[in-house]
């Protein structure tokens, strides 16, 4: 309880009633967290600029070459090469005439042609789209087991928690992309389809999760509230799903969105050794690694894909930023609201 | 209190204002102080959560975050310390005004040895290096009581115990003599015993240093114990300052009278002589609710098996309130843990309502916890933050499948009437509520399936005294209309006194006395009972001063 | 101490088994060893493909194939390894000498500047929590994170490394670019200094004057191809080591720290010449033999001389002769560099781990394999140092937090006494766990990273084995890189351990 400065019954000589009576002219609708989250992370610019970034990236990867049954308003396949025009360069500029370029313009080719006169952006674009399927697959699949398994050991300790410590020990000694491209491989040779790919990222990518889950967990489980739950005769799964995940949502949103990002780096870099995605699907990966020789003479091929890949990652990676700083309000901050080395200094009692 | 004086004063404060700016309204901790501090005396600085008094303290050290608009005086010997350059201002720390803090178990540093922490400000401040830092660092230790101090100051913080470590902070705060020791609630995350200890260091090293001392505390026994002067302080406002047996006896302000009134106090004890036992023949028609026989606790921490309760024996009948007392590691939160089915029984009978606990199946053991209520002692911790309050209150209907929507929602509205709050509290969420009322909340929610049995585990010691003693009125009144029985583990002797019938005093997992709180509290015969009764301080400086020499007598006879 | 290091070296022999176990299981699984002679049409083919059955032992059932393997890496304790042979019949342990020397250099170095640097930027971002510094590094940190390391691998070598390359063929910087330059170094370098205004504007101003001088004094020197140093260059640098680092400690007017450093700078100078000729065409051994006396030497004055400021005197005195061992190599290289330049046009290198058929003397080789190193390991090192750097900001904000900090500052230390003294112990704490994390993952960078800059490591091993299902090379890439992890991980434990008292048995 701080004495700020808005006006309080005035006479009063006891905290009790001091806080009774500012309770009652509470007016204000009371937030629940999940709505203090979502607000701070509205205010934070940095996180709605790449969730915008992002929408946009999505809705024209899925809405320009389709989807499934659902055509796209791009005309121009992917598959089919045409006439080389121009050297293949590409057509879209985005420097007006006034300031000496060619005026802002979208063009045949917006990003070019390869070198048999494949139309660079629909490939681009059908490369996106994979790619963020692939991230948002191995995203889910890898926070859902990460956070159950993480919760499970957290709470039953025991030789669950030993055999989680040890999977995670495999990755010290087995490199994460190592693992994963003897994975990637097995996959390839099985079914090659993006989503057997994904999920099987997904087995291996959980367990930075489990461990952070299994943290807060083991934190969480020593609070009051728990031990009230339980001790009121509540189900271990209520204790599990009501009490406990539900509060370490925080990390799991954060980390989930950080797995997204990871999973499109990781399969990028599968993709170029050859262990990932495999034609004729197509990825981003793949798409460097198919043009990475012709640098010096297309060298649009090179960046459009690179960059899309940064662009995404980055703006995943900062929107995870974001929810970090609107769940945990601690770190963030201006200067001005900084809780310093010092915050305002509260009594601590007893344990 | 005159600011012109040319009295020499160790510390002086004069109109000191301290504002916070943070991203809503300023907050004005502190709203213009005068204090003074004389050599070789204890002022008390008291008051409840947010009342400023650590802002002061800490306005004084120069430590106050950035953020902290600071106006006024406050002044170390001659020197104005407000708006001090940063250099001199660290030049003045440890050899002119020096800080004991609160939490002796976080104060030092994990990975530095005790030898280091203590050396440093030697060498610093030049009053010695070397071999001659260390001779007189390990002068320090045994000046502050810690044995075999040339072996033991090349150990870490964790190898010495909480009281230990306490003593250690207070040898690094006299280590360059300081003109004034600002000493921020020394005692609080100590035990009783540890407490008076510490204190009585504190009050001879003060006699010989000539120091003054700034004692920071909410605890009016502490401030009967140690203080001359004190001053009060309520919301940044300093509302009463004077002599110690003034203001504690006669006290001028309404709040100061009414925060007086709250402190529970031990009805007068004997410590001196045991009185003759005369053990109440429990009433035959004692309805027992629960019941422990020869009760064994144990912990298994991975694979060593500790022992923390042993041999212990109680019962509690329908509207009885029984208290468990002892200091930490005792043993008392364990049973009232295993009580609520969070630890096993490793040996012993523990029964509620006739049903053994230990030899229930699953579904038994559900029907019987229906009938407990709990309330615990964090109340931070004790509420899911996801949780309305509504949700927080009904939860035990929802687990158990008791009533309809609608009649939970009765229900919560009739307890928050019971716990004098609000209704529309239904809606918030427990982080828009103060500690106290959070813990008003957790009575209602143990009260909400109208339990036979009520276990209350230091329910009220993290709360202000004048919350503190609205709980338990709270408690006490509950009680009477719902007469439940109620297992009431606590620490603090004086609430225990006020609210139980009868009581087992627990040491190192073992029950050293028990019986009615009027034999037990007021004429105990074990040798611990006496010592834990007589280093309980009370708010009473006259009467205080006959029970530390009542403390010191059992102490040097121990 | 002894226990905990062999307990924590069981558990991680048992992981390395059970890891084995299972890559050995997947990689074979992983496709057809025989799947292009099936589709070829030579005429040996059933020849060619009995042949590599045996060489393979496809024959045997996969418990049979990794019970062999298993022997013949059991052979390893007695001195004579058999990692089997690969797809075409060769013997991997042949294979693998050259690519673990160079992988393994690779992978450490980087790990060693990361972790420095990593760390040290992110004490720096941690006490200027909020500036523009902590902005800057926290933009580019996620940058970093977000880079697919191949994308980036090609930009490096397209920008840097060609370019370099063409301008160190007749180097040239004009006026506007130094002066470009200039301004830019005083940008950042006024960030990092920070100060009162003031002051950042006089760092602003001196750079953006200094640099472009210097620039062009230097292509005046024609200092690019012909660089030089001097001991009397290197006397004066050292001296100013000196001086700088006794007022940081203790102030100039303390002469039990300022004689020891200024007795090592004349050390240096002696060393300089009684050394040259040696110094000329060393070994290995001699430069690190040096380099060990050079801090010795200083350390033992400063404990001799440094009376009851024994402890700080020997500190500046070490740090001193460390710059001037550090000097002396240099000057070394500088002397080498104009033959190297001969030797070898385009010095930065972008395919390879070193130029083959190269000849010269040690400096040039060490020159040869410096450049070929260049561009992976800045690469490798920019990636895991922004994971360092962050998680070192977040471990040290944490720390500063703490009430035992609250303690130092009220004992009257100064900021970087608390800073150094302690907060930083505590806070490497939790990094000792995150580096061997790290290690594992520079291993996997570096998988890439070889294939891009095309060198034959160990990486290269791994991927060509995988893709076509071969899985002794697999393995022994597996070993390599999964035993330094654990002695990585084992030195990481045993400073976890002397970095806290706590667990310490």
């Amino acid at each position: 309880m701080s004495n700020t400065n808005d006006k309080l019954p005035e006479n009063v000589t006891s905290l009790a009633e001091l806080e009774d009576a500012k309770l009652a002219r509470q007016a204000e609708d009371s937030k629940s967290q999940g709505r203090i989250v979502i607000g701070r992370f509205l205010k934070h610019k940095l996180a709605m600029t790449s969730s915008i970034i992002l929408v946009f990236i999505t809705v024209m990867a899925f809405s320009s070459v389709g989807w499934g049954v659902f055509p796209g308003w791009w005309d121009k396949s992917y598959l089919n090469a045409g006439s080389v025009i121009d050297g293949g360069k590409p057509t879209l500029s985005l420097v007006p005439t006034w300031l000496g370029g060619e005026g802002i313009r979208w063009g045949e080719n917006p990003f070019g042609q390869d070198s048999i006169g494949k139309d660079y952006f629909a490939l681009v674009m059908t490369g996106t789209q994979k790619s963020i399927i692939i991230g948002v697959v191995v995203g889910v699949v890898s926070t859902f087991l990460g956070a159950v398994i993480g919760a499970i050991a957290g709470y039953f300790r025991g030789w669950v928690d030993e055999v989680l410590m040890r999977i995670t020990d495999l990755f010290i000694v087995i490199p994460l992309l190592v693992l994963a491209a003897v994975l990637g491989q097995l996959a390839g040779a099985t079914s090659g389809s993006i989503i057997t790919l994904a999920l099987v990222l997904g087995l291996v990518t959980w367990t930075g999760l489990a461990r952070l889950v299994r943290g807060e967990i083991l934190s969480l489980r020593e609070r009051e509230y728990v031990a009230a739950a339980q001790a009121m005769g509540s189900k271990t799964s209520r204790v599990i799903f009501k009490h406990l995940l539900p509060n370490t949502i925080g990390v799991i949103v954060v980390n989930a969105t950080f797995a997204i990002a990871g999973a499109i780096l990781l399969e990028s870099a599968l993709s170029y050794l050859g262990f990932g995605v495999q034609p004729p699907e197509s990825s981003l990966g793949l798409l460097i690694s198919q043009y990475q020789n012709a640098f010096t003479s297309r060298p649009w091929l090179f960046w459009w894909p690179g960059m899309i890949i940064v662009a995404i990652a980055l703006s995943v990676n900062f929107l995870g930023d974001g929810l970090r700083d609107a769940f945990d309000p601690r770190h963030t901050g201006k200067r001005r609201r900084r809780a310093g080395l010092f915050a305002l200094p509260t009594r601590k009692e007893k344990p | 209190m005159s600011t012109e004086a040319t009295e020499d004063y160790a510390l002086s404060f004069n109109d000191l204002k301290v504002t916070f700016e943070t991203a809503g309204p300023d907050v004005h901790a502190v709203k213009g102080l005068s204090l003074a501090v004389r050599p070789g005396e204890v002022v008390a600085l008291v008051g409840e959560s947010g009342s400023g008094k650590s802002v002061t303290s800490t306005a004084a050290m120069g430590l106050l975050p950035e953020n902290a608009q600071v106006t006024g005086v406050a002044k170390i010997g001659n020197v104005n310390v407000v708006g001090l350059e940063a250099g001199k201002m660290r030049k003045m720390r440890a050899t002119d005004i020096a800080m004991v803090f609160q939490e002796p178990m976080t104060a030092l540093n994990p990975v530095l040895t005790i030898e280091r922490q203590l050396t440093e400000a030697l060498e610093l401040h030049d009053v010695a290096y070397g071999k001659e830092a260390t001779d007189r660092a390990i002068e320090l230790l045994t000046m502050v009581g810690i044995p075999d101090p040339a072996k033991r100051i090349r150990q870490y913080p964790h190898q010495f115990s909480g009281g230990q470590r306490q003593r250690i902070v207070i040898a690094m705060a006299i280590s360059c003599e300081p003109k004034v020791i600002i000493a921020d609630e020394p005692t609080t995350a100590l035990d009783v015993t540890v407490q008076a200890e510490i204190l009585d260091l504190l009050r001879e090293l003060k006699d010989r240093l000539n120091t003054g001392i700034l004692l920071i505390t909410h605890n009016m026994g502490v401030v009967a114990d140690m203080a001359d002067q004190v001053a009060v302080m309520f919301q940044g406002n300093l509302v009463e300052t004077g002599d110690v047996k003034q203001v504690l006896l006669h006290p001028q302000h309404e709040y100061t009278q009414r925060l007086l009134s709250s402190v529970p106090r031990l009805s007068r004890v004997s410590v001196e002589e045991p009185a003759p036992r005369s053990e109440p023949i429990a009433q035959a028609d004692r309805e027992l609710v629960l019941e422990a026989k020869d009760l064994i606790l144990e912990y298994d921490m991975r694979g060593t098996v500790f022992r923390a309760v042993e041999n212990v024996s109680f019962d509690v009948a329908k509207g009885e309130v029984l208290g468990i007392v002892g200091e930490s590691g005792s043993g008392k939160s364990t049973i009232a843990k295993a009580v609520l089915g969070l630890l096993p029984v490793a040996s012993g009978t523990l029964s509620v309502k006739g049903h053994n606990l230990p030899k229930l199946s699953p579904r038994q053991a559900r029907q019987v916890r229906k009938q407990i209520g709990v309330i615990f002692q964090d109340p931070a911790a004790s509420l899911n933050p996801r949780f309305p309050i509504g949700d927080c209150i009904t939860e035990p209907m929802v687990v158990h499948k008791v009533g309809s929507k609608t009649e939970r929602i009765k229900r919560a509205q009739e307890l928050l009437d019971a716990v004098k709050l609000p209704r529309n509290v239904i809606n918030r969420y427990p982080h828009e509520l103060s500690g106290g009322q959070r813990q008003r909340i957790c009575i209602a929610r143990a009260l909400t399936l109208n339990p036979e049995l009520l276990i209350a585990d230091e329910p009220t010691s993290a709360l202000d005294v004048s919350v503190q003693a609205l709980v338990l009125e709270m408690l006490q009144e509950l009680q009477r209309d719902f007469n439940f029985a109620c297992l009431f583990v606590s620490h603090d002797l004086a609430v225990v006194d006020m609210l139980a019938d009868s009581v087992v005093v627990m040491q190192n997992g073992k029950s050293v006395e028990q019986g009615r709180v009027d034999t037990v509290l007021h004429a105990p015969t074990h040798d611990y009972t006496r010592r834990l009764l007589a280093a309980a301080p009370v708010p009473d400086p006259i009467e205080q001063a006959v029970r530390r020499e009542a403390w010191r007598t059992l102490n040097s006879t121990k | 101490m002894l226990k905990f290091i062999a307990k924590r070296l069981g558990s991680a022999l048992a992981v390395l088994f059970a890891a084995s176990l299972l890559l050995y299981i997947l990689v074979i699984n992983s496709g057809d060893p025989l799947k292009d002679l099936r589709e070829s049409n030579a005429d040996n083919r059933e020849y060619l493909m009995a042949q590599r059955i045996e060489y393979m032992e496809l024959d045997q059932p996969w418990y049979l194939r990794y019970w062999d393997w298993l022997t013949g890496v059991s052979k390893c304790f007695v001195g004579q390894c058999d990692l089997g042979r690969n797809i075409n019949g060769v013997e991997v342990s042949g294979l693998l000498a050259n690519a673990a020397s160079s992988t393994l250099r690779l992978v450490l170095i980087a790990t060693l500047i990361a972790a420095i640097l990593g760390i040290a930027i992110g004490v720096l971002t941690a006490v200027r929590q909020y500036s523009g510094l902590d902005y800057t590094v926290t933009f580019l940190t996620f940058l970093f994170f977000s880079l697919p390391v191949f994308w980036a691998a090609v930009l490096l070598k397209e920008y840097l490394a060609i370019g370099f390359n063409d301008w160190i063929a007749a180097p040239d910087i004009s006026l506007g670019t130094s002066i470009l330059v200039g301004m830019i170094l005083g940008l950042i370098l006024q960030t990092f200094l920070a100060g009162s205004l003031k002051r950042r504007m006089l760092t602003f101003a001196v750079v953006t004057v200094f640099v472009p001088l210097a620039m062009q004094y230097s292509l005046w020197l024609n200092f690019y191809r012909y660089p030089q140093m001097g001991p009397a260059f290197i006397v004066v640098l050292t001296a100013l080591v000196a001086l700088s680092a006794t007022a940081m400690s203790t102030g100039l007017k303390e002469k039990r720290v300022l004689y020891p450093a200024l007795i090592t700078v004349a050390l240096v100078l002696i060393a300089y010449y009684a050394t040259f000729y040696l110094m000329a065409e060393p070994n290995t051994w001699i430069l690190l033999g040096g380099l060990i006396l050079a801090v010795l030497l200083p350390a033992l004055v400063g404990r001799f001389m440094g009376g009851r400021l024994r402890k700080v005197a020997a500190s500046v005195a070490m740090a001193t002769g460390f710059v001037g061992a550090a000097l002396t190599v240099v000057d070394h290289l500088f002397r080498a560099w104009p033959g190297f330049l001969d030797n070898k046009g385009r010095p930065i290198s972008t395919i390879g781990s070193s130029t083959a058929n190269f000849e010269g003397g040690y400096w040039d080789h060490f020159l040869d394999n410096g450049t070929q190193l260049l561009l992976p390991t800045i690469l490798l090192a920019i990636i895991s140092l922004a994971s360092y750097s962050r998680y070192t900001r977040s471990s040290m904000l944490e720390v500063q937090q703490q009430d035992y900090i609250r303690t130092a500052r009220s004992k009257g230390l100064s900021e970087r006494t608390v800073i150094f003294r302690h907060a930083f112990r505590n806070a490497m704490i939790p990094i000792a766990t995150i580096a061997a994390f790290d290690f594992a993952g520079l291993i996997g960078g570096a998988v890439i990273t070889e294939r891009v800059f095309g060198w034959k490591g160990m990486g290269e091993m791994f991927a060509t084995g995988l893709d076509r299902v071969d899985a002794n090379p697999v393995m022994a890439f597996f070993l390599v890189t999964g035993t330094a992890a654990i002695l990585f991980n084992l030195m990481a434990d045993i400073v976890y351990a002397l970095l806290d008292p706590r667990i310490r048995v």
